[in-house]
């Protein structure tokens, strides 16, 4: 009974949406909480359908687009997706039941829902084509949403959003025509099947290094990588709040996804190759963004900087080519969405009540907003890594794969890591601690019950998964191993498939 | 003292003509008709020419079914040519003017349409671009594409706005230039090989093993020029935005469809050989060329401040990504030419449906063209359907997967990566994403910024009708919905293109 469910988790939404034009629009917030609790709920399904035990995709569909070219609709889960999918649909969930009242809630409301079904279909694409098409596709809904309900120099902030991404993913289009030439040479078949390109010969050294460099260029726009990162501080500055929770929870991990997805298995040699130089450009990534999180005025701005921080340690544990740090990269994509996600849902919060996010401003909040101080303490604390919250596990994970490879690199890492909690405790600091020296902060509501309904969720969450992750992690890991023994069996040269470890080989028998 | 020369009928293969004389026959009834009665509505004229049309469209399915079957045919004295390539180049030129025409609907008047001429100057066009592409002699061609275009500078002027002479003008002069560059280009080819027949020259021409290389390569590089004036490939392209801009966006966004691909299929005739005869020179040069119409026409668009310019610009862009094919000349480029001028003559057909409903008597107050950006700004407060579906038109153009335009773009990259052309294609990877920029400056507008004009409705749908409504929501459905019938056009025209043997 659970065969289409991916396709009714993909396009329900945009039925929604499609339907939803029609809608009054002074019930359209109900029609949407409807709609993406029934789209959670089939998430939630699709968890409870899948069996963690088998290896490989599950709820595979396949059904032809361009039969002449190859192009296929075919989609499929397994852990490393099953999860972001679900996350995907939570935020879309709790993001429109914390709206606030705003100008035009109707057209929001029939894009974040469009929304939805490019995320849900970016991480549920199996054939590359139909994957660069929702990838591409998802950049339409967050323009618009950034555009339309900014701040002051939103439609620069959208335009550089779009552009950016648009022009990264050119080189994608570009690398991904070449893998299907290079398919259909050795088999005389077109496929975009990346079932059927990772059953492939693995392709020659230098090609893997060209193509590796164009998947690249695609995907560290997205996550955003070290230097390419500089349309999201401004993306996150302008955006409103719920463009900014969607952005950071699920937006980014695309790009991190895809590195694992396609990256690694395709590129073994290539990325045991480009191993060092990303670990450096993460590092930078690391070190440098916390010490411009650390410099920033707006709070707003200290989190997104914090979240290219912490993409920064998805990114090295993904490169750690293990299985220890790749499950650590998966779930820190998950860890990071719900923190991150929360974070910008809280900062929300205080912007509505004051239309400032300047730290200046505030100040002492901890006694007026005694629930809202420990909510986002929580958050803070997960943030910066604190053993026993979700962010944690994976940071570890990351690290501990990454140590295997490298001492020094893992160490420095590491330090950078600590250095990084400075400046969440700063803000915090900042935000809540002293006295009320601002007037107008004195009588600010605390957390509201719509607020509380959509924050605490997350409370629950970051500390349920960070005391007990393996009910993701186990999933997560057991579709780590496959990967990670499919890219040991597709390496070519000695020296990756040395370094890429067979996880079937115990350690100590290496 | 001359011999006689003894013709059957069967010889002469009459059947090759029946298309063009189809749309000929339409074109003089309607002038007959206005002879024996007058004053009759456009749209019975428009009906009368739609079943021409239909009729003509009907005629090249049943010759692509005789060249199934036998293959390629020649016929009446040998100068009409019927292979894949003048099949696939007649069913598009057909297929959009059926689409265009009907254009003519509006709920305004425009004086143009109360001529009967128009209507038969248009089906006389067609039958003149059909000529075109359905042979492959010098000399025909040349009558073909001077027929459509005689008739295309008058159709031109009959729209009644200043501007309108002078784009008629523009065009006239410089379509005079292109013929003589045409006549003087075959003319040196015919020194060289003595035969006006494409297929003659390749064959006399490689029997030589090109000896006359200097005189062959002048006069490629003057047919390159004539039918560059007419595909509008940098430089020759300076009378492009000028023409758009004065003749009605329904003829514009036919001009940047119908003629174009009649010259690109000549084009493809031409070039094919005199690519695969491995003279460096002829490579680089249309390297160059395809490279600089993309790259140089894309940073013209950038700075235009009127939408129907920058589409004019667009348009030269994407007949430089579509010469591209003409260059690497595979079986997958050249479908892969036909297939994108599919896909692009539906999303035109939308985007300059939208320009022609917004078509008003006067111009907006402090602006100097019909179309200024800032007409559209704030349409999702007013018209928020119409901006969405403008929206979907410029996201397809700028190639936003799934709709028509990627599928064009994926396969055309897709067709340079297969032959090596491995730097072309990023060049064109980087071009789209250059392209991006000046489709989003529409939607910007459209969508981020508050409505500048009062009363916006009633200057936007100021021409729109039920009929027009139609085209544009076929327009949009196509637009969307292509990719579901992807499968069998590729199917069908890489097959014809494959039998042609290009």
């Amino acid at each position: 009974m659970f065969e289409y469910i991916l396709s009714i988790l993909i396009f329900f939404p945009a039925l929604a949406a499609i339907l939803g034009l029609a809608l009054n629009k002074d019930s359209i917030k109900a029609y949407g909480i409807v709609v993406s609790a029934i789209e959670f709920l089939l998430a939630l399904m699709l968890w409870y359908a899948y069996d963690a035990g088998v290896t490989g995709m599950q709820f595979v569909e396949s059904v032809a687009i361009v039969e002449a070219f190859g192009v296929h609709y075919l989609v499929g889960v397994d852990g490393i997706s099953l999860f972001i999918i679900i996350l995907a649909a939570f935020f879309t969930l709790i993001g429109i039941a914390s709206l606030p009242e705003m100008k035009n809630i109707k057209n929001l409301i029939i894009t974040l829902l469009f929304m939805q079904m490019t995320m849900v279909g970016v991480f549920a694409a199996l054939d590359v084509i139909l994957f660069y098409i929702f990838w591409e596709l998802s950049l339409v809904p967050m323009l618009y949403i950034i555009g339309a309900w900014g701040g002051p120099r939103r439609v620069y902030a959208s335009v550089k959003f779009f552009l950016y991404t648009f022009a990264g993913s050119m080189f994608l289009l570009v690398g991904i025509l070449y893998m299907g030439y290079a398919y259909h040479d050795a088999t005389g078949i077109w496929s975009f099947s990346l079932l059927d390109w990772y059953e492939s010969a693995t392709l020659p050294f230098n090609v893997q290094l060209w193509l590796f460099g164009a998947f690249f260029l695609g995907f560290a726009v997205k996550v955003p990588m070290f230097p390419f990162h500089t349309w999201l501080p401004y993306a996150h500055g302008e955006a409103p709040t719920i463009g900014s929770v969607i952005l950071a929870a699920i937006l980014l991990k695309m790009g991190t996804y895809a590195f694992v997805r396609f990256s690694l298995p395709l590129f073994p040699d290539a990325s045991y190759y480009f191993m060092v130089p990303i670990a450096i450009i993460s590092i930078i990534m690391i070190v440098y963004t916390a010490m411009v999180a650390y410099a920033q005025k707006d709070v707003k701005q200290v989190v997104a900087y914090s979240s290219i921080s912490h993409m920064g340690v998805i990114i090295l544990g993904t490169f750690a080519l293990n299985v220890e740090g790749i499950s650590g990269a998966v779930f820190l994509m998950i860890a990071h969405g719900v923190v991150s996600g929360a974070l910008f849902l809280l900062v929300g919060v205080i912007y509505e009540r004051r239309h400032t996010k300047l730290m200046s401003e505030f100040g002492g909040l901890a006694t007026v907003m005694p629930y809202y101080a420990t909510i986002f303490g929580v958050f803070m604390l997960a943030s910066v890594g604190m053993p026993l919250t979700i962010n944690f596990v994976g940071e570890f994970l990351c690290l501990l794969g990454f140590y295997e490879q490298s001492h020094t690199l893992t160490l420095l890492a590491g330090l950078a890591i600590i250095v990084g909690a400075i400046y969440m405790l700063a803000a915090f600091k900042k935000l809540f601690f002293g006295e009320v020296t601002n007037e107008k902060n004195r009588n600010l509501p605390d957390v509201t019950k719509t607020e509380l309904v959509a924050l605490l969720p997350l409370v629950v969450i970051t500390i349920w998964l960070g005391v007990y992750p393996k009910p993701v992690l186990g999933p997560i890991d057991n579709s780590v191993k496959p990967l990670v023994q499919m890219m040991h069996d597709r390496a070519i040269t000695p020296e990756a498939q040395a370094a890429i470890a067979s996880p079937l080989v115990p350690k100590e028998a290496r | 003292m001359l011999e006689p020369i003894v013709v059957t009928l069967e010889e002469l293969n009459l059947i090759t003509l029946v298309p063009m004389c189809i749309a000929i026959f339409g074109a003089l009834l309607i002038i007959c008709i206005d002879l024996v009665k007058e004053r009759l509505d456009k749209s019975f004229y428009l009906m009368i020419t739609l079943l021409f049309l239909a009729v003509d469209f009907v005629a090249v399915l049943a010759s692509a079914g005789l060249f199934e079957q036998v293959g390629s045919v020649r016929g009446f004295f040998d100068v009409m040519f019927i292979d894949g390539l003048a099949i696939l180049g007649q069913l598009i030129i057909v297929g959009a003017s059926m689409l265009f025409i009907p254009l003519a609907l509006t709920s305004k008047r425009f004086h143009e349409y109360n001529y009967p001429e128009y209507f038969g100057m248009f089906l006389f066009m067609v039958g003149g671009f059909q000529f075109m592409v359905a042979t492959d002699n010098l000399i025909l061609i040349f009558v073909g594409l001077e027929t459509a275009s005689l008739a295309l500078y008058t159709l031109i002027a009959l729209h009644n706005r200043d501007k309108s002479f002078e784009a008629a003008i523009k065009y006239f002069t410089m379509g005079a230039l292109g013929a003589a560059l045409f006549s003087f280009g075959a003319m040196l080819l015919y020194a060289v090989s003595g035969s006006i027949e494409i297929a003659h020259i390749a064959a006399v021409v490689k029997a030589d093993e090109y000896a006359n290389i200097e005189i062959l390569l002048v006069g490629v590089v003057m047919l390159l020029a004539a039918l560059g004036l007419k595909v509008s490939l940098v430089p020759f392209h300076t009378w492009l935005p000028d023409v758009y801009e004065g003749s009605s966006a329904a003829l514009a966004g036919y001009m940047s469809i119908v003629p174009k691909i009649a010259a690109f299929v000549v084009a493809m005739r031409l070039f094919e050989f005199l690519i695969h005869s491995g003279v460096v020179w002829l490579e680089v040069i249309l390297y160059a060329v395809v490279v600089l119409t993309m790259t140089a026409a894309n940073l013209w668009a950038l700075v235009q401040s009127d939408v129907k310019r920058m589409l004019a610009y667009s348009s030269i862009s994407h007949a430089g990504f579509v010469m591209a094919a003409i260059l690497i000349a595979t079986t997958q480029a050249n479908s892969a030419l036909f297939i994108y001028w599919i896909l692009f003559s539906f999303t035109n057909l939308g985007a300059f449906t939208m320009l022609w409903v917004s078509r008003q008597k006067d111009l907006l107050p402090g602006q100097s063209s019909d179309h200024p950006y800032d007409k559209f700004s704030g349409m999702i407060r007013t018209m928020p359907v119409a901006a969405v579906v403008m929206g979907l038109f410029m996201l397809s153009l700028a190639g936003m997967p799934p709709f028509a335009m990627f599928w064009g773009k994926l396969y055309m990259i897709s067709a340079a990566v297969n032959a090596e052309y491995v730097i072309l294609a990023l060049i064109m990877a980087i071009n789209s994403a250059i392209a991006a920029y000046y489709y989003l400056k529409l939607i910007v507008y459209m969508f981020m910024k508050e409505p500048h004009y009062e009363g916006m409705q009633q200057y936007y749908m100021t021409n729109s009708s039920g009929a027009l409504k139609t085209i544009i929501g076929f327009a949009a459905f196509a637009t969307v919905f292509i990719f579901l019938a992807l499968n069998p056009i590729m199917e069908f025209v890489t097959a014809l293109v494959q039998k042609s043997g290009f």
